[in-house]
């Protein structure tokens, strides 16, 4: 079971570093594009060859429009899909030099109240991130320059926030069930490299 | 009970939770939540914002570039750009006392060029520079902390994760603080090199001999190090020539290490899932702790504490040099504990305000007349030419402008709103990169410093202890450039205009 939300947490962190290379492509292009625009409207490339570059200007050589808004909807479900990741593999930076001197009984302890607050607070984000969706379906609101409706963003953030809203769950059910037998079923920190 | 003694009491509140093991960014989250909850009196509020502050906080452009940076990071090693960073460095300093250690400082300043994170960093040089290190014959404390400390240079020297985040937190310009953390980033660099020498002479049997390389290898391995220059100098020159936003330059950075990895061999599939896993981790960790700050900040800015603080420290009458000496210390004490990203954002919305509140004089209304004079006669001016010939002589003279002078030069504008805004912004930047290194500093303080941590698990057959013992003289040379930096703050701000 812990293999199967594991995986499920490394997918969605592949699909987010996707979406990140995708975004990253993106505003290259847009980069480049904008470069080639202002050289075809150069006095040079005006006087040496103004039919080239004007039937290039034309085909659309220029900034990719709406790049700023494509990477805000998209760079947003990035992190979102990166979050059970970092949860499942408690990559989340803590201070442990005060609780490293209490006994093994009291840092369960400590890290199920944890873990069960993190998960209800997970949850809580993805149920208001839902609310927030809905609102924005309801407005119709839309992007400023591509007009595509505000709540594709959060419908793709929504999916990461489920699943690390789920995986919370489970890391907080792990906890629980060694706060009862006694015993670490998983390390405290699984993995230090960063 | 009132707002602001609401807004006080959330700060032991916060450190009790985070002593308690607590994330930090879920301490600040429940912090902020609970607080906006009792102030307004019921779950209303608190849980609206919660509807579209999650989703704005991730969907930011500018903050975008994190990530990007990370990636970069990762592609740089994946590229071996570790590999031939030390190489070149090791061929030219190898030879001296103390000389592998030094190329390993040289290595890494190179390889923050690249990479705006010490961890990182510091986990990539090891890998190439600890074996090396050991084959010659080097002390196991001395080589890791040689390492641990050379790490901190990732975020030093620019492109940095960390000044993003202040320059966000401050809204600051980005192009303008990569710049100023390039100075003393060197210095950082030579701070090192010269502890390293110090520390060879008086501990002579912590460092072995290597072999002379000759010139012809020198240059060939110099000549491989091409591909770091030419993204740093894209990136980090790119933005402040204006050819591109931060972000812009980071995705370029990022394509252009991928493509350099891509060629070389070291990105395909598994490699490329592997950065994204890396890339994931730190990036999810990073935003957690701001959405958690932006949850908490928020809440502060409504109890009017971060003001409330910044108007009783102006009141006291300190002098600024004073207060500026307490937020260092302050941080030096924290950065034990804790890591560098959540200080600055836990921290940065109560002391900014503060040190904005201070006056330390940086620029006068008379020098700022006399520059913005010398730049309208540069551009051509017209003036009559009795007042022309005044203006000059009292600008080669350095005396003050007169008001009729001022009048003539139409420098009306130049006033005192316009001084406050300049000497804000050096205040703002030179503060930015003193804090920088401060908890940079953290990293390699024992007990928590991280890189020490990462850097030890890499050579167990070290104690930690002897990595501590090293790692104290490095310590001292970043003290000795803070001291420098604070008494001399035109070392930050030579490169910035104004």
């Amino acid at each position: 079971m812990h293999l199967f939300f594991l995986r499920l947490s490394r997918l969605m962190a592949w699909l987010g570093g996707a979406m990140l290379t995708l975004l990253i492509l993106l505003i290259c292009a847009s980069v480049t594009g904008r470069a080639l625009n202002g050289m075809l409207h150069s006095d040079m490339a005006q006087g040496v060859a103004p039919g080239l570059a004007t039937w290039l200007l034309d085909l659309g050589i220029g900034p990719i429009n709406g790049d700023f808004e494509l990477t805000e909807a998209g760079i947003a479900f990035s992190i979102f899909a990166f979050l059970p990741l970092c949860h499942i593999t408690g990559g989340h930076a803590a201070v442990d030099v005060f609780t490293q001197r209490l006994s093994p009984r009291v840092n369960r302890g400590l890290r199920l109240v944890t873990e069960a607050v993190f998960a209800a607070v997970m949850v809580l984000i993805a149920v208001q991130l839902n609310a927030g969706m809905l609102s924005k379906m309801r407005s119709g609101q839309t992007t400023f320059l591509l007009e595509f409706p505000v709540w594709w963003g959060y419908a793709l953030s929504l999916t990461g926030a489920v699943v690390a809203a789920a995986v919370a769950i489970w890391m907080a059910w792990i906890r629980l069930q060694e706060a009862i037998i006694g015993r670490d079923l998983l390390p405290a920190d699984l993995g230090a490299e960063h | 009970m009132s707002d602001i003694a609401i807004g006080i009491l959330s700060f032991p509140a916060l450190l009790l939770l985070i002593f308690l093991r607590v994330p930090i960014g879920l301490a600040m989250f429940l912090a902020g939540l609970v607080g906006l909850i009792i102030v307004t009196g019921d779950t209303t509020i608190a849980f609206a914002r919660l509807k579209s502050e999650t989703f704005t906080t991730f969907s930011s452009y500018s903050l975008s570039i994190v990530p990007m940076f990370l990636l970069m990071g990762h592609f740089a090693t994946l590229g071996g750009m570790s590999q031939a960073l030390f190489k070149a460095a090791e061929g030219w300093l190898g030879h001296r006392k103390g000389g592998v250690a030094m190329a390993a400082i040289g290595a890494c300043a190179g390889f923050g060029a690249i990479c705006g994170s010490s961890l990182a960093t510091a986990a990539t040089m090891s890998r190439v520079a600890l074996p090396e290190m050991r084959k010659y014959g080097y002390a196991g404390g001395f080589s890791t902390a040689t390492l641990a400390a050379g790490g901190t240079l990732g975020i030093l020297i620019p492109p940095s994760v960390v000044l993003v985040i202040y320059a966000i937190l401050t809204e600051q310009n980005i192009a303008k603080l990569f710049l100023a953390a390039f100075i003393p980033g060197l210095l950082a660099a030579l701070g090192y090199v010269i502890v390293i020498s110090i520390y060879v002479r008086l501990y002579p049997d912590a460092a072995g001999t290597r072999p002379r390389v000759g010139y012809a290898d020198r240059f060939h391995a110099l000549f491989d190090v091409w591909p770091v220059l030419v993204v740093f100098a894209v990136v980090v020159g790119g933005i402040y020539a204006g050819w591109f936003t931060p972000t812009e330059g980071a995705a370029v950075g990022a394509l252009g290490t991928g493509l350099i990895a891509l060629f070389n061999g070291g990105l395909n599939v598994g490699t490329l899932g592997e950065s994204f896993m890396v890339t994931a981790r730190s990036t999810a960790m990073i935003f957690f702790i701001v959405l958690g700050a932006a949850f908490y900040n928020g809440f502060l800015a409504l109890t009017q504490v971060p003001q409330e603080i910044a108007m009783w420290v102006v009141e006291q009458g300190l002098s600024p040099w004073l207060v500026l000496l307490f937020i260092l210390v302050f941080y030096l004490l924290l950065g034990c504990l804790m890591d560098s990203l959540s200080m600055i954002l836990l921290t940065i919305p109560i002391f900014w305000p503060v040190m904005q509140g201070l006056d330390f004089g940086f620029v006068t209304l008379a020098e700022l007349h006399a520059a913005r004079a010398s730049e309208a006669l540069s551009q051509g001016l017209t003036l009559a030419p009795d007042i022309l010939a005044s203006v000059k002589s009292a600008l080669a003279a350095g005396a003050e402008l007169t008001q009729e002078q001022i009048k003539a030069l139409e420098l009306r504008g130049v006033n005192a709103g316009a001084l406050a805004r300049i000497n804000t912004e050096q205040v703002a930047i030179w503060f930015g990169i003193l804090v920088l290194i401060v908890v940079e500093v953290g990293l390699i303080t024992p007990p928590v410093g991280m890189n020490l941590f990462i850097i030890n698990a890499m050579d167990r057959k070290t104690p930690m202890a002897d990595t501590y013992r090293a790692v104290l003289f490095f310590v001292a040379s970043d003290l000795v450039r803070v001291a420098l930096l604070v008494a001399f703050p035109i070392i930050t701000l030579a490169l910035i205009p104004w």
